[in-house]
């Protein structure tokens, strides 16, 4: 826990001493008295793998997953931190993407909550699964949702350094700067509100016009310049929408948060306390209820550009994640990167922890958060078999203290039409789902 | 042409034999036919694919591509790029592999003329049909210097701008990787209204904040020693409390140095930031070197935007600012306890006499980034703000406006004038209405009609050249030359890149072409491990990227050969990296060029340590990585990716620990599936086995074995692809200088014409590329006639 965040939201709307409606409710034109939480999900994910030392191998209890006795499991040492919270977690394996399994083994990070399929030069990837949480409850939040990774921006094709995809499957840029996201989630807007709405309005009209004067400029260029503009043209009418929205969100002050509560300095070269800082945004943004809907990518599976290859050695271990995932197999190579794999888990249980000591409506906030936390390669380069984790969602009907593998041929798609059930989102299935992963509730 | 060129390649006779007969196919094919020949392909080539390819390339082979699947329609299909591979490797004789079938020497003619023909052909029919435009983006950093340019205010605007991805060939202004994002177009949107406030100013000047400090703040949570010596242990702490919110401020720092003999001349590095509860977040304003003395102290003067720089919140609990001064040469020594005194240092000391704090600084009020703006001149009359709004867009579009366009931005302007505070947030506004238009953020070259190759516009060439040697906007000459259309006559042109080369500005290529080509930002994804390499400053990094990028600037601005970057017979270094490599001292932080004696395995691209490390594990060096790099940056022929699932080299297992990377890469190889890519990589990695992962000379190797050192052979003694032998990197040098330095000549011109064009190159260009290969090989590897060469060249001028 971070002493210095010691305000609940709750406290803080007693405190202020004005009767401050939760934002939601006055978009959704609810009654005010009806309290009811809201459905939240973040996904966290990580490249190259885990941990997978044989039963037999002297290395065995650095082994990802749980040991499995008589109807029961016990964790071993990579998630041993996740011991106490055992009754919120539900640890899976035996899942993939059908698509990614015949995709390259660096391949399939681009599609972790998209469950497209895309092969050889035809990348056509599909929208991820905040994004299309987003497009049902994005719209009661200031912010539709968070997106975040410790490369930043969007990579290339195949090497996304971003869990979220738009409808049309195209890439939206990751933010890497706590700094950045603490300004533009907490950050105070410069002026009084008057002065913004009249800078809102002059977006607006200034939006119009450029979309009017780039129609005319259309018609002058070649036929792939005219593909470009329009990218620029999509861009330019999504703000537009932004706009809209944040007009309506003018007369609500954005929460005030302490900058103390999240530590703003760091930056990739301290990755503990950075992937803290991480942490601790989402947790800052689904308590004030910025957004509902929150991805990291802790780093991307290309081992030769993703900065988050030199976390374990900035830890003190040894060699570079990729190369640390090749060694697993080899040697005292399974505790190397076991060790790096229960750091991770640790930052994860800080994090489950926090939800769920801190209190909201008639539960925590973790029983109205859904933490989804994996990779889309069990050891490096093998796309099946996913080590995953899901944690939270009492309220939505999650049962827990779990191991489950449903089958190597189970679609992963089958717990992300869970999770939308759960949250209560319209679908038709979602990618290349074929139906409900039932366990998983009560 | 470039097949001439081959003939002098050592290569087995087949091969040159099919060089040869490329060579003569060139001078007679100059009118290709208009059509694909097809019917060769049915008769002569398809039977001789089948018999000599398609064992392996066909449909029960394994090996990629399916030639049965390529279109042999090079005109009109997809599968140009695929078959120009293909000529490639029969050409270089890697393809049919010897293990494999032999391809008697008649019939690699006949396939060779025949794809030779084909793609030459299909290559002037794409041309008809006109080259690619390039209607991209500003890259993050264009955009910085451009509104840095544009406004008069030097500040970094693109802070906020999603990082950006490199194209397959390394490059960041590829037109078709820079895309768009909502996100982006929000940042872009704030980053505008944030420049135009810093810009256009209103009110009076804001009063002056003046503070000059003699006495350091003590104490402190990490240091209880700081003061007026600043040492290894001690800094000094200047505590500001009143300073402006934003604007230019001026920092004067009044000190000397006190040297032991032996020692380096001490760096000192200022910083400003705040100090809170549980950090002191600062940012770095400058290094300097400090060389007054004790009777002749020296005032050193730095500039900075003060909103670059952390500033206290709201009621802070630690009111002002702080200005710290730190020691990077100075080595840490012992902090005696409380109380006790402080034994004198024997490293180099700097003496801090005062720090003063000056801010905000105008020369004028209003600015001259206001009035360059909005002038004084005419302010009020009728036609002022037609007038403001169209000089601004003219240079912010980079070529004249028309009335309607002024027009609809004027309507903005009357649309919000009334209801804004003032006169000068409403320009404000406008203006920002300007800088997200697509005109500025992308380099757009309209066209008369589809499919028709176009000469540029004078200011479109203008542009193209101001942002391939400066990386931004135009300068006024380049715009009143272009008005005249007197830039895209060729002497005239040849002039303005000799006035623009020899202009600070043309820094920013070398910086930016030097840092993409030879992926220098890779320095930051190699973690260092301190188990081997106790103590390694990572600020030497840094320093190991800038040598490249001096080592560069100094052939390119000194008229040397480019055959440099291969061997030289002087490296360009600063006291740091002269400690580091052991060379002597130049004795300054400044980088200089110092010449080599011979012997002291240093000179060329291959010896610095940005290659060195970039291309290790943090570790040891990485032959394999070194090898890929060379091939792929300097050949311009990057070896297949290996194949998923690739084993490491099993150092780690003890009782391989002391054997050469040489000897374990050869264990490697004698998989056959492994041999067939290594034979051809291995041997450009092993002659640089005596640099460690930091890029030091060792004369042994060190593994950790589960943590216990082994001290392990090295070999660098490498059988090179075409046979020859080579021992360690001098001979390397020579090897590529005798053997190579057409192949580098050709893999440098295809790179810095990528980066010129801002976009990939394809095969259509292939014939321009040998002619400036052949010219700039000519003109003796001169990278500054290259540069006018790409310029006057049809690709650079055409859209």
């Amino acid at each position: 826990m971070n002493k210095s965040w010691h305000l609940s939201r709750r406290s803080f709307l007693q405190g202020t001493g004005v009767a401050l409606a939760l934002p939601w409710m006055e978009c959704m034109g609810q009654d005010a008295s009806v309290k009811k939480a809201p459905k939240r999900l973040a996904s966290v994910y990580f490249p190259f793998g885990v941990s997978l030392p044989s039963e037999k191998s002297e290395y065995a209890d650095w082994n990802w997953f749980p040991e499995e006795s008589e109807g029961t499991f016990r964790f071993r040492k990579s998630l041993e931190s996740l011991e106490p919270l055992r009754d919120q977690i539900t640890v899976l394996g035996s899942l993939s993407h059908p698509a990614g399994r015949k995709m390259g083994g660096h391949d399939t990070g681009d599609i972790f909550l998209t469950g497209a399929s895309f092969r050889g030069a035809d990348y056509r990837n599909g929208i991820s699964l905040d994004q299309y949480i987003s497009a049902y409850v994005g719209q009661q939040t200031r912010f539709g949702s968070l997106v975040m990774s410790s490369d930043g921006g969007v990579g290339e094709p195949t090497r996304a350094t971003t869990l979220s995809f738009t409808a049309q499957g195209r890439p939206i840029p990751a933010l890497s700067s706590p700094r950045q996201i603490f300004d533009r989630f907490f950050g105070a807007g410069d002026a009084s509100s008057k002065a913004q709405r009249r800078k809102l309005q002059n977006t607006g009209s200034m939006l119009d016009l450029v979309l009017e004067n780039s129609r005319s400029m259309k018609k002058r260029l070649g036929r792939q310049d005219q593909r470009k503009l329009e990218d620029y043209l999509a861009s330019v009418r999504d703000i537009e929408q932004r706009v809209n929205r944040s007009t309506a969100w003018l007369d609500i002050p954005k929460p005030e948060i302490a900058e103390d509560a999240v530590n703003l300095a760091v930056d990739q070269s301290l990755p503990v306390e950075y992937m803290q800082a991480m942490y601790d945004l989402i947790f800052l943004a689904f308590q004030t209820d910025s957004t509902r809907v929150a991805t990291y990518m802790l780093g991307q599976v290309a081992g030769a550009t993703t900065i988050a290859n030199a976390f374990p050695a900035c830890l003190g271990l040894q060699g570079n994640w990729h190369g640390l995932a090749h060694g697993a197999g080899k040697g005292d190579g399974a505790e190397k990167l076991g060790r790096f794999d229960q750091l991770l888990a640790n930052q994860l249980s800080s994090f489950i922890q926090r939800l769920s000591e801190t209190q909201e409506y008639d539960g925590s906030l973790l029983d109205n958060t859904l933490v989804f936390y994996g990779s889309s390669n069990s050891k490096t380069h093998n796309n099946s078999n996913y080590p995953l984790i899901l944690a939270g969602g009492k309220s939505m009907g999650f049962k827990h203290n779990q191991f489950l593998k449903p089958g190597a041929n189970v679609p992963l798609s089958n717990v992300f039409v869970t999770l939308l059930d759960a949250m209560g989102i319209p679908h038709e299935g979602f990618a290349d789902s074929t139906g409900e992963l039932s366990e998983l509730r009560v | 042409m470039r097949n001439q060129l081959q003939i002098k390649f050592d290569l087995p006779i087949g091969n040159r034999l099919a060089c040869l007969v490329l060579a003569s196919l060139l001078l007679v094919t100059q009118v290709f036919a208009a059509e694909p020949d097809l019917k060769t392909f049915r008769s002569r080539i398809e039977p001789l694919l089948k018999q000599y390819c398609y064992d392996c390339h066909g449909p029960g082979g394994e090996a990629s591509p399916r030639m049965t699947l390529l279109d042999p329609d090079i005109y009109n299909g997809v599968d140009g790029e695929t078959w120009h591979d293909a000529l490639n490797r029969i050409n270089q004789g890697k393809m049919p592999p010897k293990e494999a079938t032999t391809l008697p020497d008649n019939q690699r003619e006949i396939l060779v003329q025949w794809l030779t023909d084909e793609i030459a052909g299909a290559t002037e029919a794409k041309r008809s049909t006109g080259g690619k435009v390039v209607f991209r983006r500003l890259t993050n950093y264009e955009y910085n210097n451009t509104l840095s340019d544009l406004l008069g205010v030097e500040f970094d605007y693109a802070e906020n701008l999603p990082p950006e991805s490199k194209s397959n060939d390394g490059f960041l202004n590829n037109g078709q990787v820079l895309g768009i994002s909502p996100l982006q177009m929000e940042y872009y949107l704030a980053a505008a209204r944030q420049a135009l406030s810093k810009v256009i100013v209103t009110g009076d000047q804001p009063e002056l904040h003046t503070k000059v400090v003699e006495k350091s703040i003590k104490g402190g949570r990490d240091n209880s020693v700081n003061g007026e010596i600043v040492d290894g242990r001690r800094q000094f702490i200047a505590g500001i409390d009143k300073y402006p919110r934003s604007g230019k401020f001026r920092v004067a720092v009044q000190a000397y140095a006190v040297v032991p003999d032996g020692k380096p001349v001490p760096e000192l590095e200022i910083n400003i930031g705040i100090r809170s509860d549980t950090l002191s977040p600062s940012r770095r304003l400058a290094v300097t070197e400090v060389r007054g003395t004790k009777s002749q102290p020296e005032t050193l003067v730095f500039e900075g935007r003060i909103e670059s720089f952390p500033l206290p919140g709201k009621n802070p609990k630690f009111p002002g600012i702080q200005i710290r001064l730190k020691n990077l040469t100075a080595l840490p020594e012992p902090v005696p306890k409380k109380g006790e005194p402080i034994p004198p240092s024997t490293e180099p000391v700097v003496y801090v006499k005062s720090v003063s704090f000056e801010g905000p600084i105008f020369e004028n009020w209003p600015p001259e980034h206001h009035t360059r703006i909005l002038p004084q001149n005419g302010a009020g009359e009728d036609g002022y703000v037609e007038r403001v709004v169209t000089q601004f867009m003219r240079r912010a579009f980079r070529r004249p406006v028309a009335k309607q366009e002024v027009a609809k931005v004027l309507g903005f302007y009357e649309s919000i004038a009334h209801n804004s505070d003032s006169f000068e947030e409403a320009i404000r506004e406008t203006l920002a209405l300007v800088l997200i238009s697509p005109e500025f953020l992308y380099l757009v070259e309209p066209i008369d009609s589809e499919g028709k190759t176009q000469e540029l516009t004078d200011y479109e060439l203008a542009t193209r050249l101001s942002y391939f040697l400066w990386s931004s906007m135009p300068d006024q000459q380049l715009f009143d030359l272009a008005e005249k259309r007197l830039l895209s006559k060729p002497a005239v042109l040849e002039e303005q890149i000799q006035r623009m080369m020899s202009d600070q500005r043309s820094w920013q290529f070398v910086r930016n072409f030097t840092s993409q080509w030879l992926d220098l930002s890779g320095v930051n994804r190699i973690a260092i491990n301190p188990q081997y390499y106790k103590g390694f400053d990572e600020r030497l990094k840094l320093q190991m990227t800038e040598e490249t990028i001096q080592f560069v600037g100094e052939v390119l601005y000194q008229d040397l050969s480019a055959l440099n970057f291969l061997k030289s017979d002087f490296v360009m270094i600063n006291q740091s990296l002269a400690r580091h490599y052991g060379l002597p001292d130049p004795g300054s932080s400044k980088f200089a060029r110092v010449p080599l004696q011979g012997g002291e395995n240093r000179g060329g691209l291959l010896t610095q340590g940005s290659f060195l490390l970039i291309n290790s594990n943090g570790e040891d060096s990485h032959p394999i990585k070194r090898a890929v790099w060379i091939l792929d940056r300097l050949l311009d022929d990057p070896p297949a990716p290996p194949p998923p699932d690739v084993p490491e080299l099993e150092s780690e297992k003890a009782d391989l620990a002391s054997l050469s990377i040489k000897t374990q890469l050869e264990m490697h190889r004698q998989k056959a599936s492994c041999n067939s890519c290594h034979q051809g990589i291995d041997g450009w990695g092993i002659p640089f086995e005596n640099y460690d992962a930091i890029g030091r000379w060792r004369e042994t190797g060190l593994r950790i074995v589960k943590g216990k050192q082994i001290q392990a052979e090295l070999d660098s003694l490498a059988q090179m692809p075409s046979g020859i032998e080579v021992n360690g990197v001098a001979e390397l040098q020579n090897y590529l200088v005798e053997h190579e330095s057409q192949r580098f000549a050709r893999a440098l011109v295809k790179k810095m014409t990528t980066y010129a064009l801002g976009r990939s190159l394809e095969f259509t260009d292939e014939e321009a590329i040998s002619k400036l290969t052949q010219q700039f090989i000519a003109d003796d590897y001169n990278m500054k006639k290259l540069l006018v060469e790409i310029v006057q060249s049809p690709m650079f001028q055409s859209k």
